[in-house]
C-alpha cells in the first residue's frame, strides 16, 4: 500500500474535523496575544528581547498539545481506530501517515506564529528590541515552528500509547503548568532536559544551562520520538 | 473464489475463550446467516476476520490471504463493524471521503454509495445529527464503498425502521445475487429467515452448525398440521386412532404434530369430519435454533418445549 494516499485521507479527517482547525488558530492566536503581553510588560534586570517576543509559546504550546491529541483520540472512541485500520492494515503506515498529518499542519502554522510574534513583538517592545540580531529572530521563527510541532507529536504519540486524549492531556498540561513552573528556573538540574524546558533555550538570546538552542530541540525530538515509538507500539501491538 | 475461511480460530481474552477453535467457510453468491446470541463470539469472529484482532491460535483468510496482507482492502472486503464509528463532528460526506482517499477509491463512488444507502440529502450534515437508522445506512456505504466482493455486516438491520429493514434485506439478496460474499450477523431470528441462505451458528464461541437454512430448520422442527374443525370429538377420536398426536388450543384450533397435510386431509375426508381450515406450518427459524440451543450440553437453560 502506499505511502501517499494514507496520508491524504488523513489530511482530510484532520481538516474536516472543526476542533482540529480551531485548535490550529488557538496556536496562532493564543501564542501572539501573549508575547504582546509580555512584550508591553516587559521590565526586570533579567529581561530577554527573544524570549520574551516567543514568551506565548508557553501557552499555544497547549493549544498544540490539544491538537496533536485530539487528532489521535478521534480514533479511540466509538471503534473508530476499527474502520482507519480496516482500510489500512498496515499499522505502521498508518499511524506515520498520522503523524505526518498532525506535524505537517503544526509546523506550518508554528512557523507563520513565529512570523507574527516577530513581527508583533518588535512593534510592542521598540527599541528594547534592537538587540535582536536577525539571526536571532530567524532562529525564534524557525524554532517557533518546530518546536510547537514537537510538542503536537509528544501529545500524538502518548495519546496513540494511552488511548484517551483525556489522560493525555491530564498529565502533560498540569506538567506544563505546574511541574516544569516549579522546577523549571532551576538551571543545571535534570529541569534542563524536559521536554519544553529543553526546547525552549531556542527562544533565549542568552543561556547558562548545558543545552544550546539546536541542542535543546534535539531533546525535545528525543522525547517525541520516544512517545511516537511507544504509540506506534501500541498501535501495532494491541487489538483494535 | 473469493471465500472467507475461517481455520481453527480462537481468542482468548484472559482466560475467558470468546471464539473457540471454530472452522468455517463463507461462499459467495449467498447470504450467510451469522447467528448466535449476544456474547456468543461472533463480533469477535469478524474482527479477527478483519485482522483487527490478534488470534489466540488458528487463520482466517479472505480468498486465501489474510487480510492484511491486502492492498487496498476495501476494494475487496467491505465491512460495517460498529454505527458509531463515524466522528459525530465529520458530515458523511466527508467521513467516506476519507475512507475513499486511503484506499484510492474515485470520489464519484463517495456519491454514489451515498445515494444507494438514501443519506444523499443529509449527506453534508455532521453525524451527530444522525439517528441510529442513519448511522447504520452510513455505515453500510462505507461498507459498499470499494465495490468489494466480499460483504461483512454485524447487526445491520439494528436501529432501521421498517423501511430500512426492507431495504437492508433487498440489499443483501441482491449483493448475493451479484455473486459476492455476504455474511451477516443478527440475534434476530426472523430477520435472519427473510435473508438468508445459509447459516452459520455460534454458542459460547464454538460452531454449533453450518448448514444451509432450509435444512437446519427442517432437520430440527418437525412439520405440523393446523386443522379446525366443527365436530372436534370425531376429529379427535379419528387422530387419535390413527395414532397422530394432536393438541387442542384454546380458539378452537388443533396441531397435528409430525403429520403431513395430505394425511390429515384424506383421513378428515374418509371419516366425514368437517374441516374448516387445514394448513401445513412451515416450522420456523426461531423453533430450530431454540431447539439447537435448548439441545446442546453448553447452555444451560431448560428445555423450551412445551
Amino acid at each position: 500500500m502506499a505511502f501517499t494516499p494514507v496520508l491524504h485521507s488523513e489530511w482530510i479527517k484532520i481538516r474536516t474535523l472543526r476542533s482540529l482547525v480551531g485548535g490550529l488558530c488557538a496556536v496562532l492566536l493564543v501564542t501572539a496575544a501573549i508575547s504582546a503581553l509580555a512584550g508591553v510588560d516587559s521590565d526586570g534586570a533579567d529581561f530577554d528581547a527573544l524570549s520574551s517576543v516567543f514568551f506565548g509559546v508557553s501557552f499555544g504550546q497547549i493549544a498544540a498539545i490539544a491538537f496533536g491529541s485530539t487528532a489521535v483520540s478521534s480514533e479511540f472512541q466509538g471503534g473508530a481506530l476499527r474502520v482507519s485500520l480496516a482500510a489500512v492494515p498496515h499499522r505502521g503506515r498508518w499511524f506515520a501517515a498520522k503523524a505526518v498529518a498532525v506535524a505537517a499542519p503544526v509546523l506550518a502554522v508554528g512557523l507563520v506564529t513565529g512570523g507574527v510574534c516577530l513581527a508583533v513583538g518588535r512593534a510592542v517592545l521598540g527599541a528594547k528590541a534592537d538587540g535582536l540580531t536577525w539571526s536571532e529572530g530567524l532562529r525564534g521563527v524557525v524554532g517557533c515552528g518546530v518546536y510547537l510541532t514537537l510538542m503536537a507529536l509528544l501529545a500524538a504519540g502518548l495519546t496513540a500509547l494511552l488511548r484517551s486524549g483525556v489522560a493525555t492531556l491530564s498529565i502533560l498540561i498540569p506538567f506544563l503548568l505546574i511541574v516544569s513552573f516549579v522546577i523549571g528556573d532551576l538551571s543545571g538540574t535534570v529541569a534542563d532536559v524536559l521536554p519544553d524546558r529543553a526546547g525552549q533555550v531556542v527562544f533565549d538570546e542568552t543561556w547558562d544551562g548545558p543545552l544550546g538552542p539546536w541542542a535543546g530541540l534535539g531533546v525535545t525530538a528525543l522525547w517525541s520520538a520516544a512517545a511516537l515509538l511507544a504509540g506506534a507500539w501500541s498501535v501495532r501491538r494491541r487489538d483494535a | 473464489m473469493t471465500s472467507i475461511d475461517v481455520q481453527d480460530l480462537t481468542k482468548e481474552y484472559g482466560t475467558r475463550r470468546a471464539v473457540d477453535a471454530l472452522t468455517f467457510s463463507v461462499r459467495p453468491g449467498r447470504v450467510t446467516g451469522f447467528l448466535g446470541p449476544n456474547g456468543a463470539g461472533k463480533s469477535t469472529t469478524m474482527r479477527l476476520v478483519l485482522g483487527l484482532d490478534r488470534p489466540t491460535s488458528g487463520t482466517a483468510t479472505l480468498a486465501g490471504r489474510p487480510y492484511a496482507t491486502l492492498t487496498e482492502p476495501l476494494r475487496h472486503v467491505g465491512a460495517l463493524l460498529d454505527a458509531q464509528a463515524a466522528h459525530g463532528s465529520r458530515t458523511a460526506r466527508d467521513h467516506l471521503r476519507a475512507l475513499a482517499a486511503s484506499n484510492r477509491i474515485p470520489r464519484g463512488r463517495v456519491d454514489e454509495v451515498l445515494e444507494e444507502t438514501g443519506l444523499a440529502s443529509v449527506a453534508r450534515r455532521r453525524v451527530k445529527t444522525y439517528s441510529l437508522g442513519m448511522r447504520q445506512r452510513l455505515g453500510i456505504a462505507a461498507a459498499l464503498l470499494g465495490d468489494p466482493e466480499i460483504v461483512l455486516l454485524d447487526e445491520p438491520s439494528n436501529g432501521l425502521d421498517p423501511e430500512g429493514i426492507i431495504w437492508i434485506r433487498q440489499l443483501l439478496r441482491r449483493l448475493a445475487a451479484e455473486g459476492r460474499t455476504v455474511l451477516v450477523s443478527s440475534h434476530l431470528m426472523n430477520e435472519t429467515a427473510s435473508f438468508a441462505d445459509h447459516l452459520v451458528v455460534l454458542g459460547r464461541g464454538r460452531l454449533l452448525a453450518d448448514t444451509p437454512m432450509r435444512e437446519f430448520i427442517h432437520a430440527r422442527v418437525q412439520p405440523r398440521v393446523r386443522v379446525r374443525t366443527s365436530d372436534p370429538t370425531a376429529l379427535k377420536h379419528i387422530l387419535a386412532q390413527h395414532g397422530h398426536d394432536a393438541a387442542e388450543h384454546e380458539d378452537g384450533h388443533w396441531t397435528v404434530r409430525h403429520a403431513r397435510v395430505d394425511d390429515i386431509g384424506l383421513l378428515a375426508s374418509a371419516s366425514g369430519v368437517p374441516l374448516l381450515e387445514l394448513a401445513a406450518e412451515e416450522g420456523t427459524l426461531e423453533q430450530a435454533y431454540l431447539d439447537l440451543t435448548a439441545t446442546e450440553t453448553e447452555f444451560t437453560a431448560p428445555s423450551q418445549e412445551a
